[in-house]
């Protein structure tokens, strides 16, 4: 558990049942799946119902990704129909452009990452001091509304709100400054893009950490406040280390999928002007589909990009584990 | 069963024979002799053009139907009940939202789940499935079709038809058929304007041009001229009606090959002088702060906000767009005046440059073990293409829906509404009654094509008729195989994009007109030149091969 | 001055009488904050309200703002008059209760069997889920085999499928495993099994965790629309999201406009935009607060010290 190491926990040491035998942590390694079996069946058997779902809904489908190495013709075999081998990765490896979107959707979702992971931890926090109960509901209830806005919603309203007489612009021309076409410049993608990004997913993202705090241990703070700390140090001392874990796995898993950058957005607010920051590899591999249906060449895409993802995640995982000792595994 | 692969052998042998007579006569297309026996469950014997096609027993055909948001399909509508009436058939419909109709038609296919008819494709998505053998080569069926024929005869489709050819000389889908070309977009100009300015509607774009400049004049603070349809790609309407009368066009209407008639091969559209010089015009509207720079890249509700608030005066858009968004935006102005003015003249002349094509059906492979087959054929023929059924699809029941005079001028009935003829009435032609849903109703001559159009759109009809078609609208076919399809769709991808952004640079002054050479030799870069050897290849295989 | 001391003094502090100054401070800039946040995520849905509720042409010339313009239900008539939207509103409801249900049961039984380290294999059963949140199998695939499962037309195409999501497999996990071991081993200790403990004692005490979960799966669910899209062929079986989508996309997907124009009135207006936004959202919208009472400390010392 993620007691802070500050302070002496109480709680934690008094709660340790004399019954406990000792013996059990050093036959762990050596236990046959025998006694396993044996000890733990209850727990195997609530994971067969979804030991069922994996396989048959994730894994066996996955047999189709076969096709990145077949030729696929759309109404024939959905597993192709020969090998071609690496031709579809190499079609990719050389396509110039290949690496241009690659590069737009690191840098895009590393940004999205950067800015969007700490800003609901950030608000959480400031929520959690709100004293009034209803305020405090109605502040967070209202923070996620954007989250159940469509994004053709969102798109239209950037749009509008950036457009040369937009809400933006009309800001500038009134501080003196010169109205920009913001959607047509490439340099402005990002931070449009990010933006967006943070405020629709700010309000929606406090939630899980909201339920987070709940779980600290009230007397903790205090504790805390006995021992004489203001609520900054309450927060830094107590307050994260107790929301560190559900950080930890968010930020794993973020970093995970953080190429998985949001393809409709992108779609609906880029253009040719902006291709240069904006395209990324499911905007890219999307209009190749429309013009070739070559689903072959968007599996070997697929596969790439889930290499990356599962790498990443091994290494934040074991980087996680290494410095504050929570992991996935 | 040694009877019947006897008859087969015999069959084979003898369409064998046919099919090399055959070849050296192209644009016969079907395969005489081929043994249907199996499939005739239903069919008439002596199907003709003209003839009421009607099943000999009852049968029923799966069908993807495209659900158009604004008339849902319905059970109870009359056209399934009439349609049962008149021909004995039922359509089991699998209903498809229209909003991501292309994608779920994909899907089924690819699945090997597809209904038996697949309506509502448009050229050239069919390509994707040819290789695999999920769509039926409609070509070789065509015997069973009179009317398709009929048509295709009558009105001179051959060459049209032939762009639909596939690199094995069949082709894979029933286009929809248009005796005269229809051409539906152009410029919209508010007229109030023009009469205060005491200027004439502009006949060419050098016309489009003084006008602006006029407008400018009188309104310096405002950009005359805003555009839509830009998403995904910048203003596809303008790029192709603006090209089309350069003999360029770009947008929607856009091809990376192009035919030239007088030089007999194709040449790279966007690499082309006709292109550089209406991206030259562009180019100057919009430095002389004549064409709204937004243009290209706003959504058409900003546009039409424009055009709405008087900010802009010019805009483009089809007769529908006319009436449903720019009239309806002004109404609360009394003064606002509308026109869809004919399509200007550019250098290319007086052309019309649409398609007497347009979308039509794809049959499913695993219609033809159906035993229904050949009266499947004829049903879709009759449906689709005969007089008698096009008229049904999109008007209805003569006395219960419509009327028609003795001029062959058609009346929807007061009751019913439809396009909004009689506004007050309770009743709706699509919503209610099931007719003159895009999935069954197009196409045809222009008596039934316009019958709906208003005077003024029939004023425009009539001289655009008149135009004779734009050369390059019908070239000579050049399909791929399938494993250089694979490779020009890659290469495509890339070209249009480096097209459509440095076209658009060059237009917005971001990039100056001076580099167009270094833009030639960019796109060489991106391998044009390859694709259009691919091309040429292409061309001059199918025509050995074919003729 | 009097809270300074209160620092340097700490027994002789009262409870929070007197904050101190930087605490002030720090409410009021929190105060601007929040209230910034407040603005910035209300006013684009209060104008999609305004919108819903006035007269097109206003809409097009851009003059709504936070109230209605040309005051007028028409919109809201045109979609709730067409019994199909009740229909597929319906089905949203159903659809989104057993999938929901489903979700819930399979992912929070993982979960808990996840969070025991001791468990031999536990790595293995983590990495089956986590590898399948990288690699799927494509469109295709996954239509052929919820076709051939007879799976088709019903709501278990829906529910199935996407049962478990792994991102809120493994949140809960990393909940559970949080969760103090001592509760679990008295309750051993005095003969409960494992399911007794996940029942009586972890779940009880997870209510925050769970009711997060309810949230999270039912508004993806409810947001839903591409299952029912890929595996529904009537009508009649539609979630209101797929029928609303069709109203808004309308046929615009492709580029050809054309031929599509003659046949389309196109009566998909503005308004009926934000109308379906409305609707659609509301009564998600108020399943949160009630959520929200479930967000409560769940861990009762008394248990524990006793």
């Amino acid at each position: 558990m993620s007691t802070p190491k500050t302070l002496d926990p109480p709680p934690a040491s008094l709660a340790e049942p004399p019954l406990r035998p000792p013996v059990r942590k050093v036959r762990k390694r050596h236990r046959s799946w025998r006694q396993a079996i044996r000890k733990d069946w209850q727990l195997y058997s609530l994971a067969l119902l979804p030991l069922l779902f994996f396989l048959v809904f994730r894994y066996l489908p996955m047999m189709g990704n076969v096709i990145a190495f077949r030729r696929f013709r759309p109404g024939g075999s959905i597993f192709g129909e020969t090998w071609v081998g690496l031709r579809y990765v190499k079609l990719f490896i050389n396509d110039p452009t290949f690496w241009d979107v690659f590069t737009n959707t690191l840098i895009l979702g590393g940004l999205t990452l950067l800015v969007c992971f700490p800003l609901p931890i950030v608000l959480a926090l400031l929520l959690n001091e709100v004293r009034t109960r209803y305020l405090k509901r109605f502040v967070q209830s209202v923070s996620y509304l954007p989250h159940f806005l469509s994004i053709v919603i969102v798109a239209g309203m950037l749009m509008q709100i950036l457009s040369v007489d937009g809400v933006v612009n009309q800001i500038t021309n009134a501080l003196g400054g010169e109205p920009t076409a913001f959607l047509q410049k490439p340099e402005w993608f990002r931070t449009i893009y990010v933006s967006s990004e943070a405020w629709q997913t700010v309000g929606w993202g406090t939630i899980l950490y909201l339920a987070a705090l709940t779980t600290i241990d009230q007397d903790l703070y205090e504790a805390a406040r006995i021992d004489g700390a203001n609520r900054w140090r309450q927060t830094w001392h107590v307050t994260l280390p107790g929301i560190r874990p559900t950080m930890m796995t968010l930020l794993i898993l973020n970093i995970g999928t953080f190429m998985a950058v949001g393809f409709e957005k992108i779609l609906l607010i880029y253009n040719p002007l902006t291709y240069e920051t904006a395209d990324v590899i499911s905007t890219y591999v999307y209009r190749i589909g429309i013009v070739s249906g070559n689903l072959s060449y968007a599996a070997a895409i697929g596969l790439f990009e889930a290499i990356i993802g599962l790498t990443l995640v091994l290494s934040a995982n074991y980087i996680s584990r290494r410095t504050v000792g929570t992991s996935l595994w | 069963m040694f009877l019947q692969s006897r008859r087969r052998a015999v069959a084979v042998a003898a369409s064998a024979l046919a099919l090399t007579l055959g070849l050296t006569a192209c644009g016969d297309d079907s395969e005489p002799g081929e043994e249907l026996s199996a499939n005739r469950t239903g069919a008439m014997e002596n199907y003709k053009v003209g003839d009421q096609f009607k099943a000999t027993e009852p049968v029923s055909f799966s069908t993807l139907l495209l659900n158009n948001a604004n008339y849902p399909a319905k059970a109870d509508w009359l056209f399934w009940e009439e349609l049962k009436k008149r021909t004995n058939v039922t359509l089991d419909q699998v209903a498809v939202p229209g909003s991501d109709y292309e994608q779920k038609r994909s899907v089924l296919i690819s699945a090997g789940d597809a209904p038996l008819i697949i309506p509502k494709t448009y050229h050239p998505s069919e390509n994707a499935f040819v290789s695999s053998g999920a769509i039926l080569p409609v070509s070789d069926y065509i015997d069973l079709m009179p009317n398709f024929k009929d048509k295709i005869a009558k009105w001179n489709l051959g060459p049209e038809i032939d762009t639909l050819r596939q690199s094995d000389g069949k082709y894979y889908l029933l286009p929809g058929l248009h005796e005269k070309a229809w051409q539906d977009y152009s410029l919209v100009i508010r007229t109030d304007i023009l009469q205060e300015l005491g200027l004439q509607e502009p006949k060419t774009w050098d016309d489009v041009y003084t006008m602006l400049k006029a407008m400018k004049t009188k309104y310096p603070a405002l950009y005359p001229m805003t555009d839509r349809y830009s998403q995904p790609r910048p203003t596809g309407n303008l790029y192709n009606i603006l090209g089309s009368s350069y003999g360029a066009p770009g947008g929607w209407g856009f091809n990376h090959a192009t035919w030239d008639a007088s030089a007999g091969k194709y040449f790279y559209t966007a690499a082309s002088d006709k292109w550089k010089e209406w991206v030259t015009f562009l180019n100057k509207l919009v430095a002389e702060k004549l064409l709204d720079p937004e243009s290209f890249t706003q959504t058409d509700d900003q546009a039409r906000s424009k055009i709405a608030t008087d900010k802009s005066f010019v805009i483009t858009g089809n007769a529908q767009a006319l009436v449903n968004d720019y009239r309806a935006d002004l109404a609360k102005n009394p003064k606002a005046q509308l026109k869809k003015v004919v399509l200007p003249i550019g250098p290319a002349g007086e052309v019309n440059p649409a398609s007497r094509l347009e979308n039509g059906v794809m049959i499913s492979t695993k219609a033809k073990d159906n035993k229904n087959f050949v009266a499947m054929m004829q049903f879709v023929d009759w449906l689709f293409y005969s007089d008698a059924g096009q008229e049904f699809a999109k008007m209805g029941v003569e006395g219960t829906t419509y009327t028609k005079d003795a001029s062959g001028k058609y009346q929807i009935v007061d009751s019913i509404n439809v396009v909004g003829l009689h506004p007050k009435a309770t009743k709706h032609l699509q919503k209610d009654y099931g007719f003159y849903n895009g999935v069954f109703a197009y196409g045809g001559k222009p008596e039934l094509v316009q019958a709906f159009f208003s005077p003024e759109e029939q004023e425009y009809q009539k001289v655009l008729n008149a135009r004779p078609q734009a050369p390059w609208v019908v070239p000579p076919p050049a399909p791929f195989t399938d494993e250089e399809r694979e490779q020009a769709t890659l290469w495509e991808t890339g070209l249009r994009d480096f097209v459509e952004q440095q076209t658009l640079r060059f237009i917005l002054g971001q990039r100056p007109l001076t580099e167009w050479d270094k833009y030639l030799t960019e796109l060489k870069g991106k391998n044009m030149d390859q694709y259009m050897e691919l091309q040429q290849k292409a061309y001059e295989r199918y025509k050995k091969e074919h003729g | 001055m009097v809270a300074l001391d209160a620092i340097r003094r700490p027994n002789r502090r009262k409870r929070g009488i007197r904050p101190s100054r930087g605490r002030r401070a720090f409410v009021v800039v929190n105060a601007l904050i929040l209230t910034g946040v407040v603005v910035v995520t209300l006013y684009p849905f209060l104008n999609i309200v305004a919108r819903s509720m006035s007269d097109q042409s206003y809409i097009i010339a851009g003059e709504v703002n936070l109230l209605p313009k040309g005051f007028n239900l028409s919109a809201y008539d045109h979609v709730m008059s067409d019994a199909m939207f009740w229909r597929n509103y319906r089905n949203t409801v159903f659809y989104t209760a057993v999938a929901t249900a489903v979700s819930l049961v399979l992912t929070t039984t993982y979960a808990y069997v996840l969070s025991k380290k001791h468990l031999k294999g536990r790595t293995f059963l983590i990495t089956i889920a986590v590898f399948t949140m990288f690699f799927n199998g494509g469109l295709i695939p996954n239509y052929i085999l919820v076709t051939s499962l007879g799976l088709k037309n019903s709501v278990w195409a829906i529910a199935l499928p996407n049962a478990i999501s792994v991102f809120n497999l493994l949140v809960m996990k990393a909940f559970f495993e949080s969760l103090p071991t001592d509760l679990e081993e008295a309750a051993a200790v005095d003969g409960l099994n494992t399911y007794g403990i996940l029942f009586r004692i972890v779940l009880p005490l997870s209510k925050a965790i769970v009711a997060t979960m309810v949230l999270f799966y039912a508004v993806s669910f409810w947001n839903s629309w591409f299952s029912a899209f890929l595996y529904m062929d009537k009508q009649e079986l539609f979630p209101v999201t797929v029928y609303l989508r069709n109203l808004i996309a309308g046929s615009t997907g492709a580029e050809m406009a054309g031929a599509i124009a003659e046949t389309d009135e196109a009566q998909v207006d503005a308004t009926i935009k934000s109308v379906t936004i409305v609707l659609t959202t509301l009564p998600i919208l108020t399943v949160y607060p009630f959520i929200q009472r479930y967000f409560v400390s769940g861990i009762m010392l008394g248990a524990v010290k006793g």
